[in-house]
């Protein structure tokens, strides 16, 4: 069998933790990708931006003490009316330009909850 | 004659109804995103998501009340827009059976409608395919 011609996933989170618990459950997916040696990106976005608010589900921490990354839609967080709320620390401000990039990077596999 | 279907770096299988959250928002401004880096893209709308490209829509979305004079593009607008602008890059499908499903009967001149069955040749034209939303 070949190999995955991807080395990088990006896991796109859209539904947030008041959603039920399967924001909480696709994060430590993440992590465990991360746990496995894989390179891995979480994209908050929409109601998913909700994760990255501070005390929001521990899945989050571990997600990012594992090494993972987490980018955080800045356009859904002012949208959503958080634009005088910080995030969670270790969390990065990303537009849809950024998002784009790695779409289209062939190595990058986008999951898309 | 089968449908010649360009290749592409993503196919987006868009089957979020339009108005149960801002998913739709956040496609088009993914699409555009990545036109604007000189991505090709191809979008497959299935479910509700074909009522997005109906000519029935107009150009504008219903008066704002609270906005009266502020015009606010319909998504038939917008994916028309995008489809001018990059005529060669981005392509617009939509599944017959959901669209004629929903009395969606009428699109965009672009929009290429395919039957269910043809579905895997457009996979198999995207280097990459997506998944958002569900029926």
């Amino acid at each position: 069998m070949s190999a995955a011609p991807w080395s990088e996933h990006l896991l796109v989170e859209t539904h947030g933790p008041w959603a039920g618990p399967g924001c909480a459950a696709f994060l430590r997916d993440a992590a465990a990708l991360v746990h496995a040696g894989r390179r891995t990106l979480v994209l908050l976005v929409q109601d998913g931006v909700l994760a990255a608010l501070p005390h929001g589900p521990g899945a989050l921490d571990e997600l990012m003490d594992a090494g993972g990354a987490v980018w955080v839609d800045r356009y859904s967080w002012v949208h959503r009316g958080l634009s005088t709320v910080d995030p969670a620390a270790g969390v990065t401000w990303v537009g849809m330009d950024e998002v784009a990039g790695r779409v289209l990077d062939p190595a990058v596999q986008v999951v898309w909850h | 004659m089968p449908m010649e279907i360009p290749r592409t770096d993503v196919l987006i299988t868009l089957m979020g109804a339009p108005h149960a959250d801002d998913l739709i928002t956040t496609t088009l401004r993914l699409i555009e995103a990545m036109l604007t880096r000189g991505g090709r893209v191809q979008v497959w709308a299935c479910g509700y998501a074909t009522l997005l490209t109906q000519r029935a829509l107009g150009d504008s979305k219903p008066r704002n009340p609270g906005d009266w004079s502020t015009d606010y593009p319909s998504t038939a607008a917008v994916v028309e827009a995008l489809l001018d602008a990059y005529p060669d890059r981005l392509f617009w499908y939509g599944c017959r059976f959901c669209s004629d499903d929903r009395g969606a009967v009428d699109h965009l001149p672009r929009v290429r409608l395919r039957p269910p069955a043809g579905y895997a040749a457009n996979v198999s034209a995207a280097a990459k395919t997506m998944l958002l939303g569900v029926i």
